[in-house]
């Protein structure tokens, strides 16, 4: 998924030092995570759609 | 708010899916239907459906959790999920067992 919020934390040609890296990481994989699990909407408001 | 309901979210007690609701499995995981509130809730993976699917025969929304794979660390973003799941109304308590 190359346009997940994941793959643009890290831009191409970027590196995070290495010292921050794993630490960053996991923070970002496991906001990820928890964000992605449920996503809802209403469908009220759609017109047109039923 | 996801992160306040997933702190409310009791994952010993006992859950079910709404009598309302049904479920489409997907690709991607599933679709929720509330036929009363016209929401629909993304399902993002095929193990939260697992957990959902089987509330109602788990004693325990954790005891459904672990049934269907959630590892200890990942407990808190499946108690957030489930937390979401509970203030639409997609899920709720199991009374008088």
């Amino acid at each position: 998924m190359a346009d997940t919020p994941a793959a643009a934390a890290e831009p191409a040609g970027q590196t995070l030092p290495a010292e921050e890296a794993p630490d960053a990481t996991v923070l970002v994989e496991d906001l990820l995570v928890e964000d992605l699990l449920v996503e809802e909407v209403s469908i009220d408001g759609m017109c047109g759609v039923y | 708010m996801a992160e306040r309901a997933g702190t409310l979210f009791d994952l010993d007690r006992a859950w079910r899916l709404h009598p309302h609701v049904s479920i489409r499995p997907e690709r991607f995981g599933a679709l929720l239907y509330h036929f009363d509130t016209r929401r629909l809730s993304f399902l993002k993976n095929k193990t939260l459906l697992a957990v959902v699917a089987s509330l109602e025969s788990q004693r325990s929304a954790r005891a459904a959790c672990t049934a269907a794979g959630v590892a200890a660390a990942e407990m808190p973003a499946y108690r957030s999920a489930l937390g979401t799941l509970a203030a639409s109304a997609m899920i709720c308590e199991r009374t008088g067992q």
